[in-house]
């Protein structure tokens, strides 16, 4: 792919998706010891920039038919003198440079046979095998492990292998993914990279699950300035479905003004929204049981008064509830007498559409307020039995460490990422601080994205949950750059180091692709019904 | 400012063959009366505008009598210096531009004002500008016409359609498009809805009036007639046009019942009197054919003479549910495409160009069924 101009005036590091390919590696280095879990072998201690190895590089050994994947762990100073060779002056120089150089420490991935199979590797390549860079050739066998939804391309070290893209499962999704990174390390762009994948699999009758994103940040509908929004995908737009909290941003005729019906709301979802007394939470469990659907309105009218004390409310906890139900209704404009989105809401997330909430300016507690009552009617509506075409559906959480906290008093969420699967809802959820999310739940998790991440506590609580071993990439998600991601899911045998797509270069990439599909498109021959 | 909404006038609509005494199809006529009245009730409330949101005729190449209807109703509203504004509906606006819109036969007349043409258009009428989106030929067309709309801070918006969200689909029919909710914005004064046939409120500023006629038993539950609008406060005002004359009984379960206490609980429904002129059904569960039988027919015949419709629908208790053998549901482009991969499976193409071969056959042949589709519904 072509630099763009763009691309050349973006300062060093502004741009995620730096374009470099790997050249052919000349330098041949071999295997010199050591196990079946450890592979060591020598580079000279001085190598250029450009042939110098990092962590996180994969190498392959070719040995007779197989071929052994290896990725670095560590690098080391290493010699053949013992003692303090490197602190004692030995005439002019300190040592003979043919005696010294670097030992790489590298952990065995598995090996490809003749047959392109990939296996886990139960031996260890001959001593003295010959330790080459890897190439596309021999990563060629993970784009057939690859899924459908593209996110980025391979990451060797720091090169990028353009040739494999890297894509989730549609179908690992119910199983709940984990999006983990500090702030600034690119979770917004992974997210619209991720939604536009979607959205085109949605367009192209490909998805298989909707996924709801509410956005409190009011980034992700139309973007900020030079940083594009999902409605910049014209191309496929159709797989979009938009509603928004914003008059501004509900202006443009594809964005429905969003509401919630006053039915719609449960005494459970109000829970939620303010801190309760004892005595208050009793009070509202009994509200199903004495109301309809309508009980917002009524609780709010002498007669509901009366009815709510009839059940041994005492007045000032019935008062106190009317009031702050007051108060709810007054400060979230959404909720509506009349019109109510959720149905098309649940319409779109089963038609396997991208659905964006997009909730600007809005406190917290009225976002996660607004957030459980969608996921209570999604979760409603897939328990019931549905048409066979039906989609999953991925409910994407932002700072997941809210819900999904230890000790966190929100149980719709736990629920959802304990039991969801068995309905075909999973979560995607996003966070910061990974150390502070409930360990059992992390452990559901089998996608994980993990985006540079310098809690060494996080790290730690990741490794210990993740369904493949994160051990040894330790150092790797500590080091990560902005937009570099290890991607950890059952479907890919091992943790996949990725460059996600810079978002804006994606949509330019969408824009064109599939342009020469087809013989119509293409003008081969006129339809004559034109 | 007040206006007057209504939508789906349908005239031209007959049905279930009943007769007058000079032949005429008794519903039909019923539906030109109905029209006639409504226009007599607008001028009585003296509105500032009246706005009809769709379906005034009920096939895109109506007969003379209802043009004569609807020419007779402009008349007299123009007569009273009451602007109209109509757009087009799926019922009469033509599917090909080869047929041409029976609206043209009113175009030019003073504060008379029809948007037919399958584009946005704007029409003032005092203070007020009218965004009238007519019938389009493609969904997606909905979405181009509406971005034209600029609004003015007194904004009233005319659709015809079904609103993606309504619950009640029972209307959908083919050819028609769905409004999606994304179009009710806050900012207009009110959205004039029209196609669905009840009286609905769908958001605090949008309404279906509903029709002025009931069309099948589907309806029975509707509440039928316009609505009087404030503009200025929004308030929206159910105005009937005409008592409600269709009844559809609940489900009467005969079970064990014998013929006469069937005959007696069918009598007791029917008054002559009371049904006079009214469309009515009963429903009759759960019946022994034998004891059904055994009424006297010629009374079964008498019961519902005086009705402008009457009809027994009977489900009786020996009936075992009717397997039926499984439809063919596929459409003939899929049936083609169907052929198409059969038969390039026996190899007589090069497999390189073999999808392309299919996907290109199947395009053209849903192309025409879709041309054809299109051809048929104007002709209806």
């Amino acid at each position: 792919m072509a630099i763009t101009q763009e691309e050349r005036l973006a300062p060093e590091g502004a741009s995620l998706l730096k374009r470099k390919v790997i050249e052919k590696g000349d330098t041949m280095y071999k295997i010199v010891s050591k196990s079946v879990t450890e592979y060591h072998f020598t580079v000279p201690f001085n190598l250029n920039d450009e042939e110098r190895v990092e962590v996180g590089q994969i190498f392959s050994i070719k040995d007779q038919g197989l071929t052994f994947l290896a990725r670095v762990l560590n690098i080391e100073h290493s010699s053949n003198y013992d003692g303090h060779w490197d602190t004692t002056i030995k005439g002019t120089n300190f040592f003979d440079s043919d005696q010294i150089f670097n030992r790489v420490i590298a952990e065995p991935l598995g090996c490809i046979n003749k047959s392109l199979e990939f296996k886990k590797s139960r031996t260890l390549p001959t001593k003295f095998a010959p330790v080459l860079r890897a190439e596309k050739q021999e990563f060629k066998f993970l784009s057939q492990v690859m899924g459908d939804i593209e996110i980025g391309h391979l990451r060797n070290g720091s090169r990028l292998v353009e040739e494999i893209p890297v894509a989730l499962h549609s179908e690992a999704m119910d199983h709940h993914m984990g999006v983990f990174a500090t702030t600034g390390m690119g979770k917004s762009n992974f997210m619209k990279v991720f939604a536009a994948s979607c959205m085109r699999l949605a367009v192209r009758g490909e998805s298989k699950f909707g996924l709801l994103i509410v956005d409190p940040h009011g980034e992700y509908l139309k973007g900020k300035g030079l940083i594009k929004g999902l409605t910049h995908l014209k191309k496929y737009r159709d797989g979009l479905a938009c509603y928004s909290t914003s008059k501004q941003n509900a202006s443009d005729p594809g964005v429905e003004e969003l509401a919630i019906g006053i039915k719609d709301i449960e005494p459970s979802d109000v829970e939620l929204y303010f801190d309760w007394s004892i005595a208050q939470k009793d009070a509202l469990d009994v509200i199903p049981r004495i109301f309809n659907r309508d009980w917002l309105t009524e609780i709010q009218t002498p007669e509901g008064m009366a009815q709510l004390l009839k059940e041994n409310v005492i007045e000032g906890t019935a008062g106190k509830i009317s009031q702050r139900i007051k108060n709810l209704l007054s400060k979230n404009g959404y909720i509506d007498n009349i019109r109510t989105s959720i149905p098309n809401i649940l319409a779109n997330l089963q038609d396997g559409k991208v659905v964006l909430v997009d909730i600007p300016k809005m406190s917290d507690r009225s976002e996660l307020f607004l957030l459980s009552i969608l996921s209570r009617c999604i979760l409603d509506t897939y328990k019931e039995e549905g048409k066979p075409e039906r989609k999953n559906c991925l409910i994407t959480i932002e700072e997941a460490q809210r819900v999904l906290g230890a000790g966190s008093n929100t149980a719709r969420f736990e629920s959802i990422a304990r039991e969801g699967r068995k309905f075909g809802v999973g979560l995607c959820a996003i966070t910061q601080q990974p150390k502070l999310i409930d360990k059992q739940l992390l452990s559901q998790f089998n996608t994980l994205v993990v985006m540079g991440l310098g809690d060494r506590n996080d790290r730690i609580q990741l490794e210990e949950s993740a369904k493949q071993d994160l051990s040894s990439m330790d150092t790797e998600i500590q080091t990560l750059e902005k937009g570099e991601a290890v991607v950890s899911t059952l479907k890919i045998p091992f943790p996949v180091p990725a460059r996600i797509h810079r978002y804006e270069d994606y949509l330019r990439c969408l824009d064109k692709e599939d342009k020469q599909e087809s013989l119509i498109i293409r003008g081969g021959f006129k339809p004559f019904l034109d | 400012m007040k206006i007057i909404h209504l939508a789906d006038s349908h005239l031209g609509f007959s049905s279930y063959s009943r007769l007058d005494e000079h032949g005429r199809n008794r519903i039909e006529e019923m539906v030109y009366s109905g029209f006639d009245q409504a226009v007599e009730k607008i001028i009585e409330l003296r509105p500032d505008a009246v706005v009809h949101a769709g379906d005034v005729f009920h096939h895109v190449r109506p007969k003379i009598k209802p043009l004569v209807v609807f020419q007779r109703g402009l008349m007299r509203l123009m007569k009273e210096d009451i602007p109209v504004i109509i757009i087009s509906g799926n019922h009469d606006a033509p599917k090909s531009f080869s047929s041409t819109s029976p609206f043209r036969l009113f175009e030019g007349l003073r504060g008379v004002h029809i948007a037919q043409r399958y584009q946005y258009e704007r029409i003032e009428v005092d203070d007020h500008y009218f965004h009238c989106i007519p019938f389009c030929l493609e969904p997606q067309d909905y979405l181009t016409e509406f971005e034209k709309i600029e609004r003015s801070g007194r904004d009233v918006l005319v659709m015809h359609g079904l609103v993606e969200s309504l619950q009640n689909k029972k209307m959908r029919s083919v050819g028609e498009h769905e409004l999606p909710d994304s179009f009710l914005k806050s900012d207009f004064d009110y959205i004039a809805l029209g196609h669905f046939h009840g009286q609905a409120q769908i958001s605090q500023n949008a309404w279906y009036s509903g029709s002025l006629e009931y069309f099948n038993f589907g309806e029975a539950q509707d509440e039928k007639g316009m609505l009087l609008v404030d503009l200025e406060s929004g308030k929206a005002e159910s105005i009937p046009v005409k008592p409600r004359y269709m009844i559809d009984h609940p489900a009467i379960d005969c079970s064990g019942m014998r013929s006469e206490e069937i005959a007696q609980c069918l009598l007791a429904l029917c008054p002559e009197d009371e049904i006079r002129d009214e469309m009515v059904r009963i429903t009759l569960k759960n019946l022994s054919r034998a004891a059904y039988r055994s009424i006297d027919q010629t009374r079964l015949n008498r019961l519902g003479a005086s009705a402008l419709y009457f009809k027994i629908r009977t489900e009786f208790a020996d009936v075992e549910e009717h397997f039926e053998r499984p439809v063919d549901r596929r459409t003939l482009h899929e049936e083609f495409s169907g052929y198409l991969t059969e038969e390039s499976s026996r190899e007589l193409m090069p497999a390189r160009i073999k999808d392309e071969v299919v996907a290109y056959g199947s395009q053209i042949m849903k192309k025409a069924v879709l041309a054809k589709h299109k051809e048929a519904l104007d002709a209806s």
